[in-house]
């Protein structure tokens, strides 16, 4: 075939292809005053996203906002509750029609200081990428919003409260209402729910001797002890070896497989729950799940990537042996001798003593200032966004399979 | 002085830049969507897919494209320029939109696409070369400032990072499909089932790393872009046809295993994606690669 030649102009009606765009820096930015003791280090701030005032205002409202789900029943509090350290008590995540995800609602407590946010994606690293994921995620879905950005943006716009807070957050970018300023308001909110006023925090960091009981002082000693290696996973302030501050030269990741499962005595986990398998294709990868934070453990059950433990003695059942053991049933196989269990996972029987100095421990990991403290609660007085969700109503917890 | 110099400079690059713009022409690139050979379409069924000849609703139907290129006859490929329209193109990168965002295509938006618009130096051409998916440079970016069409959120393969290459959406059996609202806060609750049970083909890349904990992945094991390549090619008269149903003719779309994702989203190990992936010409595990069934030329 031939082209006709048609004119010169045919070139005209292109203009040069752009660079990918960035958000701006907000010109001559105040430095933010986080609201935490001097011992912590701030999290890391992507620079691209700096903090304000007024954007965590904003990001406040929108997290408490149910605007942000396609129905309008659920905002990201739904499934993060500051009482129970912004998880939600289920075993795994219920979307905004009812159906149910694959995994366990993760607290927010020091999530600022994650380099990488969900159990097992090892590519989810920032705050602000991870919100597209429950808004906009299709498997499973959660708030159901993909394709609806645009109506998302006019609800958003149509409430007289927003523009100007848009605006005050984001004065580079005119105050536009777009994916990037509400996910960076969003991330910038989530940046600021920092736990470190727990009994814990006061006795070893603040340095006050009687903010532990005798009970939690002994559960420390066991917790870092070689006997049950708890702290090699479980390590440094935020109780995880997943750490990347305002101050920190290295960002250190830790993904293990904890012997939850042995299907088939292969290693296998149950389909759809493989852990960082999923994205790297490695087979040795299978039921590594990045460690969470213990901090306010005792008020985010129930625990494991797939909400199947529902009790701290459950888990520590669990951890006393080495890995699980399940006798019947599909997931039948013993964790323990998986050939992918993390060799740390070493099992310590624990004397009924020893247990209860070791849940007393845990529990001084309970920030109660963080659970109620009102810069981190519902901003909204009036409207649905103040009314609390009837969700735990509609979908209670489910019974244990 | 100044003066002259800078009409010096504009001459030279006039010398330069206008024979090429001398031999650039303008190229329309025809597609169509199908579901078992008939026009795609946001209302009606489509019948007899895959191995129980189930009668599915279509409710999506949308894929990006890249490298296109025309094939000389000694076998050159020559990149076509796309144009930088602001909304179906951007740099080398092309969405095509079956579906009107109405009746059963209730996540859709309402413009179609069927074109791919762009320039090719002036010659005789007898092929097409063209790539199913986001090139791998412009995956991986951050979604949420990204310029259209690479901002659609129902595109967005968040989860995985990157974009859905092909998002092909259909619900089965007698499964009500949620009505296409302009704001959802009226959309059913409670009691309704308000998402269709279907079968989707969700086609990205997955397994990808990254080469320190901070940055964003470097590479994909399974990349999962089709290349395709059709030896005889008239722009003027042919059209490249996309129809899922020679896909999905050896699974069962009325059926999902527990645990995985409804239809084949490309993830490893689900049973539903090892006939679709090798019919879309790519390889899934163990099972091979098939000359892709997803394109051909009319």
């Amino acid at each position: 075939m031939r082209i006709p030649v048609h004119s010169l102009a045919a070139a005209a009606l292109f203009a040069a292809a752009g660079a990918i765009p960035t958000l701006k820096a907000a010109d001559g930015a105040q430095p933010y005053a986080w609201m935490i003791p001097d011992w912590l280090p701030p999290p890391a701030v992507p620079a691209d996203n700096p903090m304000s005032e007024a954007k965590v205002l904003l990001g406040r409202h929108l997290f408490y906002d149910k605007r942000l789900s396609r129905d309008g029943s659920m905002a990201c509090a739904t499934c993060h509750e500051q009482h129970r350290a912004f998880t939600d008590a289920r075993r795994v995540g219920v979307a905004f029609d009812g159906t149910h995800g694959k995994r366990n609602p993760m607290g927010l407590a020091n999530v600022g200081y994650l380099p990488v946010l969900t159990w097992a994606n090892p590519n989810l690293k920032l705050l602000e990428r991870q919100a597209l994921v429950p808004m906009f995620g299709d498997n499973p879905v959660e708030m159901g919003m993909a394709g609806m950005e645009r109506q998302l943006f006019e609800r958003l716009r149509a409430d007289p409260l927003y523009p100007p807070m848009f605006a005050a957050a984001f004065p580079a970018e005119n105050g536009e209402i777009t994916l990037g300023t509400l996910t960076r308001a969003l991330a910038a909110f989530q940046r600021t729910l920092i736990s470190a006023n727990s009994p814990y925090d006061r006795f070893k960091y603040g340095r006050d001797p009687k903010a532990l009981s005798a009970a939690a002082k002994r559960g420390e000693d066991l917790f870092f002890s070689h006997r049950l290696e708890c702290y090699h996973c479980h390590s440094g302030f935020n109780f995880t070896d997943n750490i990347r501050h305002a101050r920190s030269t290295f960002t250190e990741v830790g993904f293990h497989n904890n012997g939850l499962y042995n299907l088939n005595g292969k290693g296998l986990y149950p389909p759809g729950g493989d852990g960082l398998s999923e994205f790297t294709g490695n087979v040795e990868d299978t039921g590594r799940f990045r460690t969470p934070s213990l901090r306010n453990v005792a008020v985010t059950a129930p625990y494991m990537h797939d909400g199947s433990m529902d009790t701290l003695d459950e888990v520590l059942d669990h951890y006393s042996v080495g890995g699980r053991t399940i006798r019947s049933g599909p997931h039948q196989g013993n964790g323990r001798k998986s050939p992918f269990r993390d060799p740390l996972v070493v099992g310590a029987r624990l004397s009924p003593k020893e247990r209860a100095d070791l849940k007393a421990f845990l529990d001084s990991l309970t920030d109660a200032d963080f659970l109620s403290n009102p810069r981190f609660s519902n901003p909204w007085t009036s409207g649905a966004n103040a009314a609390p969700s009837d969700r735990h109503q509609k979908f209670p917890v489910e019974a244990k399979p | 002085m100044s003066r002259i110099t800078s009409m010096t400079f504009a001459s030279g690059l006039c010398l330069l830049a206008l024979p090429a713009l001398a031999q650039t022409q303008a190229v329309t690139l025809n597609f169509a969507g199908e579901f078992a050979g008939k026009p795609f379409a946001c209302t009606g069924k489509a019948e007899g897919i895959g191995t129980t000849k189930a009668t599915v609703t279509p409710t999506d139907f949308r894929l990006y494209v890249s490298n296109v290129a025309l094939v000389r006859a000694d076998g050159t490929a020559v990149p076509v320029t796309l144009q930088q329209d602001g909304k179906w193109q951007y740099r080398d990168v092309a969405l095509l939109d079956f579906e009107t965002g109405a009746g059963n295509c209730m996540n859709g938006t309402g413009e179609t696409r069927t074109v791919v618009t762009g320039t090719v130096p002036a010659g005789q051409y007898k092929g097409l070369n063209l790539t199913v998916g986001v090139p791998f440079d412009l995956n991986h970016n951050d979604p949420t400032l990204a310029p259209s069409p690479l901002n659609l959120t129902s595109m967005f393969w968040t989860w995985q990072g990157g974009y859905k290459f092909i998002k092909i959406d259909m619900a089965t059996g007698n499964a009500p499909v949620m009505p296409a609202k302009a704001d959802g806060h009226s959309a059913p609750m409670g009691g309704d089932k308000p998402v269709a049970a279907g079968f989707s083909v969700h086609l990205g890349s997955t397994a990808c790393q990254s080469p320190s904990r901070t940055s964003a992945p470097s590479t994909c094991a399974n990349s999962n872009r089709i290349d395709l390549t059709f030896d005889s090619f008239d722009v003027t008269k042919n059209v490249v046809v996309f129809d899922p149903a020679p896909v999905l003719a050896a699974v069962n779309v009325e059926k999902n295993t527990p645990d995985t994702s409804p239809g084949c989203m490309a993830f490893p190990k689900d049973p539903e994606c090892n006939t679709v992936m090798p019919k879309l010409g790519l390889s899934y595990g163990e099972h091979k690669a098939e000359a892709q069934a997803f394109a051909r030329v009319r």
